[in-house]
């Protein structure tokens, strides 16, 4: 055999690894990046069809101010579960399960406050009114779909008895929720500077 | 604790109990493999049927052997079934069976997720067969364009369980390319450096990260779709501000990388089946390695050549048509990689390497024929004819059925245990070979003298019926010869020759395990020290003290992705029905779809 070459015997003794703890965050990684791809389409799909002035029938631009308190409202809940995770971390493990219970209950105050914009803006503007409504509503209410999914994964990790070492999966569920968390938020980021800013700038600036 | 002990030991913990639950609950990446390649061959079959009644309608003019609508619904299921539900499949088939047995792992790294995701594929399936079984089949060929497929002239559901079956399928290929990355990267054997991988894991990296990015722009278009159709939005409606050409950015973004998610994982077998049977490693390993994931990298700006004729800004023209043919540049640095293995190599002629050459002939002209197609004026003049036809049929026939025909006559007897008849096999290979070149060469002929693709029927005197009786007869011997090699493998399961550990000497630690491989795999986690783990000196399973058995729990090493050092170990979850129940919920969560068709 062309490729027969000597090799030493490499010792590898697999006794006393650690137990693995990050598969959870490897995958919710992935699942950030295939969630981020689906937004850029949803943002593609805003701007290609935002390139024919003649169609796209922006006649006022989003009022900004409701996004920028979602967005306020939105990054205190991630300042609130980081520092719950640092707790989590530090074995304080009662503090950041009323950390999570605080974001939970911070989420559920910012699906009220879109509800509002919603109800608010649907007076001008509805999914029905034109292509530029029907994009507008649909990346915001994927957007929301997201946070009630991550939501839904914070209450589950509510729930997990366990937040310390251990040798059942979910290994560190805190962990990997609050990354989704985060996501969500900087999804958020992204709405309100495409969605609301540059379009105000637009108009008066 | 003697060999013998630990044997029982790791059986118990890691087989499935024969049991009706058992058969419904478990999770191992073996059981599951099969499974996708059953099921994946079983839409080839569908797949194949549904084109063989197409060429019956086309062999002379003015058939009457389908309608016209039927005709459409036909093709249209041909090329759903075809490109999603057989292509990708069978390779994740495939990857599922043997990357684990590849990196001496126990099993993926989340084999609840690869149950689901074999669960919701078969799912996803049915429900796109449900339409055709109620009458209301899509009817708009596979990339379904606007405004055809808008409510006004698809007033049937064909186009929402066409819709709906792909955001279903989605979701399915998703999970599967997450659980491929985090396999690849993070559970292969100590020792097997990023450099040290097997080529098939290269190429299904590549195409798990090319899922992640290009697969969310389908779920968009196929939810804009269904938006339109019901609730009254207006994406693709010129009326309401929309442009139907939105459904063509979108789904050509996602569509042109999916034909290199089709293509290298193929292209990755061949990389590990032409060097096993040229007796020699690979040449130029780390330039294959590259050239697939420039692939499938490139494989992001080209999609605008499906699009050439809308009325694009030449800029953007240009722009895609370089891609085009830049693209073709790193799959012929793979084929010269083959063809250089094999000259400087002692060829073994065994069926699985005549699938393999067979495979060289025909990708080189289904991909200079793409070249060709991506000159922006010939894509003018070829557009929406049968050269295009031909194009894509000598790609994806010649890219991934003879490669995966290739893999089965190559990795089957690891399956099973039994090798398959190689004189059979010849026969089918030929059958095959000859008719499909037969059946799909003339098609360009016919793309150049004018014959439009998807029409249902054409007059005589336009000099295509002769062609399109060829077209007819090679497409149905290429039957034949398909159905040859299925005969093989039941001749086989009775009563072929027992294959034994690695029956063709080849260098990947697949080999290492027994054939069929335990539940368990290997019963010490190998350790790798060289690209070719069989062919060298080393013993992999080389431990005395039994330091590498992890027999305590279902358990298997996770090491780091570069260097593939020990890191810590990791827990394999137990056979579990949550993976099928999910994948049932997301099916009747779907089900006002289909009650709206009963009532």
């Amino acid at each position: 055999m062309s490729s027969a070459t000597q090799l030493p015997t490499r010792f590898v003794s697999l006794r006393d690894l650690p137990v693995e703890e990050h598969r959870g965050r490897d995958a919710m990684w992935g699942v950030i990046a295939t969630e981020a791809a689906l937004f850029f389409c949803l943002f593609g799909a805003y701007f290609y069809l935002g390139n024919d002035k003649a169609r796209w029938s922006i006649n006022q631009p989003p009022k900004i101010y409701y996004a920028l308190i979602m967005l306020a409202v939105l990054l205190t809940s991630s300042a609130v579960l980081h520092w719950g995770e640092k707790q989590v971390k530090r074995g304080l493990y009662a503090s950041g399960r009323k950390a999570l219970l605080a974001t939970i209950l911070i989420g559920f105050g910012f699906l009220a406050l879109q509800a509002f914009e919603y109800l608010d803006h649907w007076k001008t503007l509805t999914p029905y009114s034109n292509s530029y409504g029907s994009i507008f509503y649909t990346i915001t209410t994927f957007h929301a779909a997201h946070l009630i999914v991550g939501l839904l994964i914070l209450i589950y990790a509510l729930f997990i008895p366990r937040y310390g070492p251990t040798l059942e999966s979910p290994f560190r569920p805190y962990e990997t929720a609050s990354l989704y968390w985060h996501f969500v938020d900087l999804v958020w980021i992204f709405i309100v500077l495409i969605l609301y800013v540059i379009p105000n700038l637009m108009v008066h600036g | 604790m003697s060999t013998a002990a630990i044997e029982a030991r790791l059986t118990e913990l890691w087989e499935t109990p024969k049991t009706v639950h058992g058969w419904f609950a478990t999770v191992d990446h073996k059981e599951l493999g099969r499974r996708y390649l059953v099921t994946a061959l079983l839409f080839l079959i569908i797949g194949g049927v549904e084109a063989l009644i197409m060429r019956v309608q086309l062999a002379r003019a003015d058939q009457t052997v389908l309608s016209p609508e039927v005709y459409d619904q036909i093709f249209t299921m041909h090329g759903v079934t075809m490109i999603f539900w057989y292509a990708s499949p069978i390779l994740s088939g495939f990857a599922i069976y043997l990357i684990p047995l590849m990196i001496g792992a126990r099993d993926m790294a989340y084999p609840r997720l690869n149950a689901f995701t074999y669960w919701s594929f078969l799912l996803s399936g049915i429900l796109l067969y449900v339409g055709p079984f109620m009458g209301q089949a899509p009817h708009a060929g596979w990339f379904a364009y606007l405004p055809y497929t808008g409510i006004k002239y698809s007033p049937s559901h064909g186009m929402d369980f066409y819709a709906l079956a792909l955001i279903f399928l989605t979701i399915s290929t998703t999970g599967g390319a997450i659980n491929f990355i985090v396999t690849i990267l993070r559970l292969r054997a100590p020792g097997m450096l990023i450099s040290r991988m097997p080529l098939f894991l290269y190429s299904t990296l590549t195409i798990s990260v090319v899922i992640l990015f290009a697969l969310p722009s389908l779920t968009v278009a196929c939810v804009f779709l269904e938006l339109d159709r019901h609730w009254g939005t207006h994406f693709f409606s010129v009326a309401g501000g929309g442009t139907p050409v939105l459904w063509q950015q979108l789904f050509w973004f996602f569509g042109h990388p999916w034909v290199y998610v089709i293509f290298l994982p193929a292209t990755g077998m061949l990389s590990m089946i032409i060097p096993a049977f040229s007796r020699r490693p690979i040449v130029g390993y780390p330039y294959v390695a590259m050239a697939t994931i420039l692939t499938g990298l490139v494989g992001f700006s080209v999609w605008l050549h499906h699009m050439f004729t809308i009325g694009l800004s030449d800029m953007a023209m240009g722009f895609f048509s370089a891609g085009s043919m830049m693209i073709s540049v790193f799959t012929t640095v793979q084929i010269f990689a083959w063809v250089a293995t094999i000259w400087r190599g002692r060829p073994v002629l065994t069926t699985s390497m005549y699938f393999a050459l067979g495979s060289i002939a025909l990708l080189v002209v289904g991909g200079l024929s793409g070249v060709y197609t991506g000159i922006i004026p010939v894509d003018w003049q070829v557009h929406s004819t049968y050269y295009v036809v031909a194009h894509i049929h000598y790609v994806l026939i010649g890219a991934n059925v003879f490669p995966v025909f290739a893999g089965f006559y190559y990795w089957l007897p690891k399956m099973t245990g039994r090798k398959l008849n190689e004189t059979l096999g010849k026969w089918s290979f030929w059958v095959m070979f000859l008719s499909f070149n037969a059946g799909f060469f003339p098609m360009h002929n016919l793309g150049l003298l004018g014959m439009p693709r998807r029409i249902f029927t054409y007059k005589e005197g336009l000099g295509w019926q002769g062609t399109n009786m060829l077209v007819t007869i090679g497409a149905f011997a290429l039957g034949v010869g398909i159905l040859l090699s299925i005969i093989n493998v039941f001749i086989s399961l009775r009563s072929g020759k027992i294959a034994g550990k690695n029956p063709w000497n080849s260098d990947g630690l697949e080999w290492e395990s027994e054939s069929p491989p335990k539940p368990y795999g290997s019963i010490h986690l190998p350790t790798v020290a060289s690209r070719h783990p069989l062919w060298d000196d080393h013993d992999e399973e080389e431990d005395p003290a039994n330091d590498r058995v992890l027999d305590q729990g279902r358990l298997t090493v996770i090491t780091t992705w570069l260097d593939a050092e020990p890191k810590a170990i990791a827990t394999i979850a137990k056979d579990t029905l949550a993976p099928l129940i999910l994948a049932i919920a997301i099916f009747v969560f779907l089900s006002p779809l289909y009650s709206k068709c009963f009532g």
